[in-house]
């Protein structure tokens, strides 16, 4: 989305160039001033963690934050829309989502109770696909997926960008993958105990987590198994509000293997689908969703990416995040998507400094 | 049921010529940055990662909080701040509208000059001093191990002797220069075009189009 505030794209190096030396010392906090102030008025980071804002209402409240009541006939039209939205269509989906559930609870469970095989590899697959298109289908779901002959096959990982937790379900409606994943208590991990009999999903316990070479090393276990699902994972770590793509966390890459990337971008017109999680729980969440209008988007899959002679796992990280976010529309940022939470690393901010001292020495005001 | 966006009345009838629109902006980011609450404190600007970056990060947050600067009788700093005074601290950094006439653009520019006298005069007494601008120095150079431990305070001094020898002319060797005040920071001031240097301007914003 646009910004409000023109930006000053002067570097330092042009603004104290052709300076005295007694506006020189006073002048570079001119430059720190507007840059803090601009800063201060909108920043760039914290943007992409609202959501979108659209230019045309599509009768959702929420969506714009800026309405005004413009007419009658308008308010009539919203008003009947909040009838069907939770009267007619939440109950349907609520349904529709509980029997997605259930079956999948049950089906996987079922299917688990057999000795390894491929009829039980062929029923796996097909109880998970099913359950996610009635899951889909509960969200009003309208999926348009692109260049289906790059889908990810066996033994590779598949990466994307991350803009709600319904981005699994928006895959797995179209193909077979094994998760990755925390293990949660409640209903999540019910499905989650249910679906690993099934299927080898790799469900790690919390302190299993912090040990990055664990987890490393039983993804590699998993991806070297050429007969084992794609993996599918989320690298940037946290819900971005689907206009742009923040770092990727190096760890995914560092896996070896083939890499599927593919982008999915959401339209918003007719429902938002980020989940901004500092400021809704998860079942607020979903009632959202449930009563939006729907959820359309566009699946991108695109050609398989390996890591190049002498790439690190950081600069391969980058280049399949630049892909990603040209195939989806998305811009790019080099921030890392932990700062919705936690704050700058003091390297950047040293990195400035030193810029900027380097600058006063060669212009001689030292001594 | 649709309803308009809620602001407080006093703020749109303040003296700076923004648009409404800008107005509001500026409001959603004042209730993004104080977490929807009225009021705004010291530890809310730690949100912004953009901020980070810059050195003289605790002045800028500061002169939010400072008296003069938000134009009250009291001095010191206010522990925290309404919509209102956000906007005053803010009209500091207009840019120049065209139209305006030579006493406006003089006031304008003294407003300006005067914030910045308030960044280095900490101690609030009128006056520059060399400690003071010796701070100011070493927090803009601050964290950087490439600069000699000196550095920053051959800076500040050469600085203020170039300072002492434009406001007072050539001095006797026991003659002491006190600091600067705010009339000397004019004198230094002058024939630079700071109205230029420190603005932020406001993009046109595009209407907002309705569905029927």
């Amino acid at each position: 989305s646009q910004g409000i505030i023109e930006r000053d794209e002067t570097t330092m190096e042009k603004e104290i160039a052709g300076l005295h030396r007694v506006d020189f010392e006073f002048s570079d906090i001119f430059y720190f001033c507007r840059k803090g102030f601009e800063a201060i008025v909108e920043d760039e980071v914290t943007q992409r963690f609202s959501s979108e804002e659209l230019v045309s209402w599509n009768l959702l409240t929420r969506t714009n934050v800026n309405f005004h009541y413009v007419s009658l006939w308008l308010t009539v039209v919203w008003g009947v829309g909040v009838v069907v939205r939770y009267c007619f269509l939440l109950p349907l989906r609520f349904t529709l989502a509980a029997i997605g559930i259930t079956s999948m609870i049950v089906g996987t469970t079922v299917v688990g109770q057999l000795p390894n095989s491929s009829v039980k590899s062929y029923l796996s697959e097909l109880v998970h696909l099913t359950c996610s298109r009635i899951l889909v289908r509960a969200l009003s779901g309208t999926i348009h997926y692109h260049n289906k002959e790059n889908k990810p096959q066996k033994g590779g990982i598949c990466v994307a960008n991350h803009t709600s937790p319904i981005d699994a379900i928006i895959l797995t409606n179209d193909g077979c993958y094994a998760m990755v994943g925390q293990v949660h208590g409640g209903l999540m991990g019910v499905i989650q105990r249910a679906t690993v009999k099934a299927c080898p999903h790799v469900w790690f316990e919390r302190s299993e987590v912090k040990d990055r070479h664990l987890v490393t090393k039983r993804l590699r276990e998993h991806v070297a198994d050429k007969s084992k699902l794609p993996i599918l994972i989320f690298p940037e770590g946290t819900c971005i509000n689907n206009t742009s793509v923040m770092m990727f966390k190096k760890g995914s890459f560092e896996i070896g293997g083939t890499i599927y990337p593919v982008a999915i971008k959401y339209d918003p017109q007719f429902g938002d689908a980020f989940w901004n999680s500092s400021k809704y729980n998860i079942v607020s969440y979903l009632l959202r969703i449930m009563t939006s209008w729907a959820i359309v988007c566009d699946v991108w899959y695109m050609p398989p990416m390996v890591r190049k002679e002498g790439e690190d796992a950081v600069q391969f990280a980058n280049r399949v995040r630049s892909a990603i976010a040209q195939q989806g529309g998305l811009t790019e940022l080099p921030w890392d998507g932990g700062l919705k939470r936690a704050k700058v690393k003091d390297t950047f901010r040293e990195e400035q400094q030193k810029n900027y001292s380097k600058m006063l020495v060669r212009n001689g005001s030292v001594g | 049921a649709p309803g308009a966006a809620r602001l407080p009345l006093s703020a749109l009838a303040h003296p700076t010529p923004v648009t409404a629109d800008q107005i509001e902006h500026l409001h959603r980011r004042f209730k993004q940055l104080s977490n929807d609450k009225p009021t705004i404190r010291k530890e809310h600007f730690d949100s912004i990662p953009d901020l980070e970056f810059n050195p003289i990060r605790c002045k800028i947050v500061q002169a939010f909080f400072d008296r003069r600067n938000l134009r009250q009788e009291e001095d010191g700093l206010a522990d925290e701040i309404n919509f209102e005074d956000f906007l005053t601290i803010m009209s500091y950094f207009r840019p120049i509208e065209p139209n305006m006439d030579e006493e406006q653009l003089q006031r304008f520019r003294t407003d300006k000059i005067k914030f910045l006298f308030h960044m280095y005069d900490a101690d609030h007494d009128g006056i520059i001093t060399l400690q003071e601008y010796r701070n100011v120095v070493e927090q803009l150079l601050s964290g950087n191990p490439h600069l000699e431990k000196g550095a920053a305070r051959s800076i500040a001094d050469g600085a203020m002797l170039e300072a002492a020898q434009t406001c007072v002319g050539p001095m006797g060797p026991n003659q002491v220069y006190e600091g600067i005040t705010f009339d000397d920071f004019l004198k230094i001031w002058r024939g630079i075009d700071i109205e230029t240097k420190m603005h932020v301007r406001f993009l046109n914003m595009e209407p907002i189009a309705h569905c029927c």
